[in-house]
């Protein structure tokens, strides 16, 4: 060091010689100083504080949805039949107060008032609460929570498919969009004690919800309760969770999930890693004894007589409790310029129909008449499928993109195909938000539904929908 | 014997060029070092910053973040917390990185995605682009020369020109060329580049007050230089000494996470 010491002199000297030298002419480095906007050269002197723990947010929402239907669908779907148009209002609200210094209180709602094509007006209908969240949170030492009452407990690293969301059966509450992210976003929580732990290198979180309801039939748009929490939908059933995480290396934590639902005990497990600086690859699974879609659907539809008995003769794809699994496997991508991210995702549902589970199908429903009650029988499985977040099919694979600033700044452009392997039908929806300003933002997204008229994505009422919004931040 | 003389003759200026290249890398990562410590406080700390948005030089809109800093002891690189606080509509969202670990927590989906950090979360600014980072430890720093460029302000500074490589994944970008004041080892400009080469984006820093103990600079001008009718001005304040535990850093504390 004593012996280069000098000679960085002299290479400083160099250097400011060589500076020096420069100087006649104006660097071309202060060019980029006409980039700063002038507005920006000067910005306002006192910066208001960032109001700290300010976790609320309040939106007016409005929304009308136009859609187009299919006609003559063999087999035909049940009453009520697919509105044309609904038009939503709603208050949107999500908080959290800080009672003590460990105690505090959560709250997430949805005030719906609604009309829609064949609903009437006025009718009780038209006024709907989601009740999303509301629970008490304690740490009566650091980092050790317990928590009662209505909570939202998700899991998973997948976006098309989560197998180890296990409390996401029945809880969606009419979405206003049928994207897997949303989906997420709108749901009931659940009636539950929870407790979790974080650690140095990982965490555990225990969690029990009882049965405080019982098992009730589907619902459809047009029997949904006015202000009733629905506790039918998430708490008809005793049931317990434990997942942790552990730090295993450097940037690698996996999740390890174990549930348990009327006698019968899924686990599951997470996993998700960087790769490089634009690319995330993640998988997530879960394995437990279940039926078939078919076989599930039949014992809840007789267990809240929405199916007869006789149900069994004509469904397809029936089997014998097993052990079954289900597979979210995919990675993100994002692009350098314009930078967009790509998910794409390969998903698998052991339980789901089968190629030849849908010509059967398709078959028996053929067969029967527009109002046979086989035809109801056939559709109660898909409905149910639906209620549950499951997959109808056992293989699908899914992309989903987000751009950020897309062609103009402020405009946010995001999509999904979701494609039903076992046919190639397809759904197909995007989706453009332009934020006006910090408040104010308008919306829309057209949603289509592609594929023969005897495939999954090709055999729905609905062909297609737009829906257009405008929504408030309070 | 000619060519020993020859060798005796050019021996010497080999080995004084050798030096110099050590001397200089060493010197580079010293100012490198220097100039990391004027930006970031050396124990854990707790910052707010407010990212203004401007749009064909009209401004546009406001972010407003936490963030929770503290040094990882091991690789010398910072690991943060960043918590959402404007627009409403982010409100909430929180950001943890450490180390190959980036999670994004969102109040409304409840679930922790693990992201890349490339993925544009906050406007303009990649999420890389704002947290506390300590370049010594993600680039291999040499010195490109002695220039006197003006500063944001217009003022004349005499800086060391350096050139930045991405030394390990974890570095935002693959390239920069940074400004670095002689003497007071105060930033004062940087110009960020893609694998590909391409300009991404132009930085100068500007506005030095006293901020936990040293003049530390509270905004951030950054261009961005593939549209440049895009800017954003960073400006970080609030700053505090905080005890940040390590299990803050666990993806599952980012739902507790509030402005502690």
């Amino acid at each position: 060091m004593k012996r280069a010491s000098p000679r960085v002199a002299v290479l400083a000297l160099l250097f400011a010689a060589s500076a020096t030298a420069r100087a006649a002419d104006p660097p071309t480095e202060d060019k980029d100083l006409s980039l700063i906007p002038p507005s920006a050269e000067t910005p306002p002197a006192a910066v208001t504080p960032v109001a700290a723990g300010a976790a609320r947010r309040i939106f007016l929402e409005d929304a009308f949805t136009g859609s187009w239907l299919e006609n003559d669908l063999l087999p035909a779907p049940p009453p009520p039949p697919q509105p044309r148009w609904e038009e939503r209002a709603l208050l949107d609200v999500r908080g959290e107060w800080q009672v003590d210094d460990s105690l505090r209180l959560i709250y997430s709602g949805r005030l719906n008032l609604r009309a829609e094509e064949g609903l009437g007006f006025p009718n009780h209908e038209n006024l709907t609460n989601d009740l999303r969240e509301a629970y008490l949170g304690w740490e009566p030492v650091d980092r050790l929570f317990l928590d009662v009452g209505r909570i939202n407990v998700k899991s998973g690293v997948a976006l098309g498919f989560n197998p180890t969301d296990f409390f996401k059966t029945r809880a969606v509450v009419e979405p206003l969009s049928v994207d897997p992210v949303v989906l997420r976003e709108d749901r009931l929580g659940t009636l539950m004690l929870r407790a979790e732990r974080v650690w140095t290198k990982g965490s555990l979180t225990a969690v029990y919800a009882p049965a405080v309801s019982s098992d009730s039939p589907i619902y459809t748009s047009s029997d949904l309760k006015s202000l009733n929490p629905m506790f039918d939908r998430t708490n008809a059933h005793d049931r317990w969770l434990l997942k942790g995480t552990v730090d295993l290396a450097a940037g690698f934590s996996p999740e390890f999930l174990a549930y348990e639902s009327q006698g019968r005990v899924r686990f599951g497990a997470n996993l998700a890693q960087n790769v490089g600086q634009s690319v995330v690859a993640y998988l997530e699974w879960s394995g437990g004894r279940q039926g078939t879609v078919s076989s599930d659907a039949l014992a809840f539809g007789q267990a809240t007589g929405s199916l007869p008995a006789a149900a069994a003769n004509v469904l397809p794809g029936l089997g014998a409790v097993a052990f079954r699994k289900q597979i979210a496997a995919g990675a993100s991508y994002t692009t350098p310029l314009p930078r967009i991210t790509f998910n794409l995702e390969f998903l698998y549902n052991e339980a789901g129909f089968t190629g030849s589970d849908w010509d059967e199908w398709f078959r028996t429903g053929s067969a029967a008449g527009p109002n046979s009650p086989i035809a109801g029988a056939l559709w109660y499985v898909r409905q149910y499928a639906q209620d549950q977040q499951d997959l109808i099919s056992r293989r699908f694979a899914f992309l989903r993109m987000d751009w950020v600033d897309a062609f103009v700044p402020k405009l946010e452009v995001s999509g999904f195909a979701e494609t039903d392997l076992s046919d190639r039908s397809t759904r197909l929806q995007l989706g453009a938000d332009y934020y006006l300003s910090d408040h104010w933002t308008v919306g829309g997204l057209i949603l289509l539904d592609s594929g023969g008229r005897h495939s999954d994505f090709g055999s729905l009422p609905q062909a297609g929908s737009v829906l257009l919004k405008v929504v408030r931040y309070l | 014997m000619k060519y020993r003389k020859r060798w005796i003759a050019i021996l010497p200026m080999a080995l004084w060029l050798g030096m110099t290249a050590v001397a200089e890398a060493q010197t580079a990562r010293e100012i490198v070092v220097a100039t990391d410590k004027v930006r970031n406080p050396e124990k854990p700390f707790r910052s707010t910053l407010r990212l203004t948005e401007y749009v064909g030089g009209q401004e546009r809109d406001h972010d407003s973040l936490i963030l929770y800093s503290k040094e990882d002891g091991a690789t010398r690189q910072f690991r943060n917390l960043v918590q959402y606080v404007e627009p409403a509509r982010d409100t909430g969202k929180s950001v943890l990185l450490d180390g190959h670990s980036l999670w994004f927590y969102d109040p409304n989906s409840k679930v922790s995605v693990r992201i890349s950090a490339q993925q544009r979360l906050i406007g303009q600014a990649a999420i890389g682009d704002i947290l506390t980072v300590n370049l010594a430890a993600d680039y291999t720093p040499s010195i490109v020369g002695t220039e006197t460029i003006e500063d944001a302000t217009r003022q004349p500074r005499t800086c060391w020109h350096l050139e930045l490589k991405a030394s390990n994944e974890l570095a935002t970008y693959n390239r920069v060329e940074y400004w670095v004041e002689q003497g007071s080892f105060f930033p004062v400009k940087g110009k960020f580049y893609a694998d590909s080469g391409r300009l991404l984006k132009i930085a100068y820093f500007r506005k030095f007050t006293q901020q936990l103990g040293a003049s530390r600079p509270t905004e951030v001008v950054i261009i961005d230089a593939v549209d440049s009718a895009l800017a954003t001005i960073a400006t970080l304040g609030e700053y505090a000494y905080q005890e940040i535990p390590e299990a803050w850093f666990q993806r599952d504390y980012l739902p507790h996470l509030q402005a502690k």
